[in-house]
């Protein structure tokens, strides 16, 4: 469990 | 972090998606998809539990994957998602 297989961050522009 | 209360920044806005939920900052208009459920109950329950290290109890986290999480948090706080909670807003 890592943080890439936890959250995902998103550029909305 | 673990002995750390922290709570959702109240710009944010949790949607449950069928793989977690997607977070959305108002303010800085940035996007976070959670990507386990785990997580989600995690953040959820930051507000109502003593620290970061109940919150990962009671959503049932393993302890072996707790550096993971520390990780996934520190990432959330990073964009705002999350913030530390101060006393005042520690008794609601």
């Amino acid at each position: 469990v890592t943080s890439e297989s936890l959250i995902e961050e998103v550029s909305i522009d | 972090m673990l002995g750390e209360p922290w709570t959702l920044s109240p710009a944010v806005a949790l949607r449950p998606e069928p793989f977690g939920a997607m977070a959305y900052h108002f303010g800085n208009r940035k996007l976070t998809f959670l990507k386990r459920m785990e997580l989600v109950q995690v953040v959820r329950g930051l507000a109502d539990h003593a620290d970061v290290r109940a919150a990962l109890v009671a959503a049932g986290v393993p302890e072996a994957q707790w550096p993971g999480y520390v990780d996934a948090l520190a990432g959330l706080a990073a964009a705002d998602m999350i913030r530390p909670r101060t006393m005042e807003g520690a008794v609601a």
